[in-house]
């Protein structure tokens, strides 16, 4: 159903606000709807570009975003992020739905647009511009094809277990991929039950990770992240360049980000959603790696990196 | 040994058995770009010497109120008493001239129970203005805005004052330098970077560091090496974890980092107030106490052994554990700490402050520290 939309790869929307909205979701700059059975005809005599919404076809994802679990015991304080990044690394191929409740559209959609899944957001009606705002801005960086960049291969069995362990790795920007088996291209390969990485270390999936994290060595991150526990990144890149996609799922704004990369990379570009002008500061290639400041970010932020 | 007199040794005989306590530090790798200063400030150039000046009436213990000409006074005498000068003008102009800008790193983690008493920072102001110094070339700072609000201490310095924190919202870097950090992994945090606050390295020539007198669950006391290092990095918190606390060890390895080390010329700790538990908070007056007096020194060592003495002797008067007490039976997690001064929250590391004499800050040994005493 998502066929027409594959040429650009941006998140739709479904809208069930009825075709007397039109001229709002116009002047959110959205041209294209996804709306309820029987609408179709309405919202294309409205002027867009609209197709039925079939929930069926879709594969539901939960809301993005973070739970400050004050009143939970914990071994960390760090919030609990939802995000799908890992379920989409995991199986990227379904075509995915989001209802989101507010403020929450446009983290949605940038989720989508950076795992580069096919995905349509659901959102509150009060959430229509920030929803429009990102997509124009994602039309706007655009999507150039480059391999997605990670240094652990992991090998899959499917079980929950399994999908835990990689939900933790992305909440701690440990790049991976999902393989059928060891690559020796990787720095690392992970397969639950081996000597190397027990099964029962997986009933602890922080715990896991913190051991993938030790058998790789900071020292081989592709990306590490300094001053937020709520930003999670992915990267995409070839031997001359490299983009950093970086999602807050914090709700407010993050100041100060610090971003190392391994690799040097002698020019980088800034585009933050909502940040008009800003630019990379500090900006320093040291010891194999590349860094840099983002003064401030809100949903989402990519930086096109260049050696 | 078993384990429990293995700890009652420990208790003993802190010095002694304090490296083979901590054989496995953590790994430090610290990122400067700063040279040390030919004549670093810490230990500087009274190693092992501390002005000490006490006076009863310098502050009254039911309201707490601040008596401001007995606090100059104390200030005047013990800045002598620290040089050997006759005139405390002559005193403060060794350490401080017109060209400085001077950092003052206040604490207010107790805040508004206790921190660097208002009276005390503004008379340091002013002090620094009979040398040349410029209001607007003096920057008090602190990490957390929050802590600072309370205490209001542009009421009490000229107008020009710089009043600069860290963290207006908790947790954002973007008031330290990416630059200047000590990076280590304690306990598997991500994060494991702390970066310098950026007034340190990009504005100051000098700091004046003046801390409290206070018990600290996690290191023990908390004084003239807790405060420089602690209040003056980031993401520091995530060395404690469970009873494990690493302050031991990272304490004294973020004082040393240049330029901290370099520019902190001159330590005056405050202990107008004092709290001998709960520290570094004190939300509860009960554990206030009135030590009534301040430490003048370049040496955060000597000072701080002077302080461990100073919270030990006051416990002990209190049948709470000793801050040397490294008994499990002792730490319990949750809200007794808060009441009970003989339940601990971590394993205390008061030996951060020997540890910190073993990377050249200075001086431990009591018998090496002479105290220069003043009564007022």
């Amino acid at each position: 159903m998502l066929g027409f939309f594959l040429a650009v790869v941006l998140p739709g929307l479904y809208w069930d606000q009825g075709p007397q909205t039109a001229d709002a979701v116009k002047k959110a700059g959205v041209e294209r709807v996804y709306v309820p059975a029987g609408q179709q005809a309405a919202w294309q005599a409205a002027g867009l570009d609209a197709q039925e919404f079939d929930a069926a076809k879709l594969l539901k994802l939960p809301a993005p975003g973070v739970e400050y679990r004050r009143n939970v015991a914990a071994a960390t304080s760090m919030p609990w992020v939802d995000a799908n990044g890992w379920r989409l690394e995991r199986d990227g191929r379904h075509s995915y739905y989001y209802d989101v409740p507010w403020r929450k559209a446009a983290l949605a959609a940038a989720e989508a647009y950076v795992y580069d899944v096919d995905a349509v957001v659901h959102p509150e009606a009060r959430d229509l511009s920030a929803f429009g705002q990102m997509l124009g801005f994602l039309g706007i960086i655009g999507s150039p094809a480059l391999p997605v960049e990670a240094n652990i291969g992991i090998i899959d069995d499917g079980s929950d277990q399994t999908g835990e362990v990689l939900n933790l790795l992305s909440r701690k920007n440990l790049l991976y991929r999902v393989i059928a088996a060891p690559d020796a291209t990787f720095d690392l390969n992970v397969r639950i039950g081996t000597k190397e990485f027990p099964k029962q270390e997986a009933t602890d999936p922080s715990g896991f990770a913190t051991l993938v994290r030790q058998k790789l060595t900071d020292e081989k991150r592709l990306l590490r992240i300094y001053g937020s526990d709520v930003v999670i990144g992915r990267l995409n890149g070839d031997d001359h360049r490299l983009r950093v996609h970086l999602i807050n799922y914090g709700g407010g704004k993050v100041d100060g980000l610090r971003v190392r990369v391994r690799g040097e990379y002698r020019h980088g570009k800034l585009k933050a959603f909502a940040e008009n002008d800003a630019a990379l500061t500090e900006y320093a290639v040291t010891d194999g790696g590349t860094e840099f400041t983002i003064p401030q970010m809100s949903v989402y932020a990519l930086v096109d990196l260049e050696r | 040994m078993k384990r429990r007199a293995f700890l009652q040794a420990a208790a003993t005989a802190p010095a002694a058995l304090a490296a083979s306590l901590h054989e496995d530090l953590p790994k430090y790798r610290i990122v400067s770009r700063f040279p040390p200063a030919e004549k670093p400030g810490m230990p500087g150039p009274y190693a092992g010497v501390v002005g000490r000046v006490h006076a009863e009436r310098s502050i009254d213990e039911t309201s707490e109120r601040v008596d401001v000409p007995t606090v100059k006074e104390m200030i005047a005498q013990g800045m002598r008493a620290l040089t050997g000068d006759s005139d405390a003008r002559d005193s403060w102009a060794r350490f401080f001239n017109s060209a400085d800008v001077v950092g003052i790193k206040v604490n207010c983690s107790g805040a508004p129970g206790i921190m660097s008493t208002p009276e005390v920072v503004g008379e340091i102001v002013r002090n620094l203005g009979v040398v040349g110094v410029r209001p607007i070339q003096i920057w008090i700072y602190e990490r957390f805005q929050n802590q600072v609000n309370s205490v209001h201490y542009e009421r009490y310095v000229p107008a020009g004052v710089h009043i600069w924190t860290a963290e207006h919202d908790r947790g954002s870097i973007a008031g330290y330098d990416p630059q200047t950090y000590v990076d280590v992994n304690f306990f598997g945090e991500d994060d494991t970077r702390s970066n310098l606050a950026r007034p340190v390295s990009e504005q100051f020539t000098k700091i004046i560091n003046v801390p409290n007198m206070k018990d600290h669950g996690a290191a023990g006391v908390t004084g003239c090496l807790k405060n420089i290092a602690y209040g003056s990095f980031s993401n520091v918190a995530r060395s404690h974890s469970g009873v494990k606390t690493n302050t031991y060890s990272f304490v004294g390895t973020l004082a040393s980092v240049e330029p901290v080390r370099s520019r902190t010329v001159l330590a005056i700790m405050d202990g107008l107030r004092g709290v001998w538990h709960g520290g570094p908070f004190s939300p509860n007056r009960k554990f206030r106490f009135y030590p009534k007096q301040m430490m003048f020194g370049t040496d955060p060592v000597a000072m701080d052994r002077l302080l461990l003495n100073v919270i030990d002797a006051k416990r002990k008067a209190e049948h709470a554990t000793s801050v040397w007490d490294r008994s499990p039976e002792h730490i319990k997690r949750g809200n007794g700490y808060d009441n009970n001064p003989s339940i601990d929250r971590f394993i205390r590391e008061p030996g951060h402050i020997e540890y910190a004499s073993t990377l050249g800050l200075g001086i431990y040994d009591l018998n090496q520290i002479q105290v220069r005493k003043v009564e007022l």
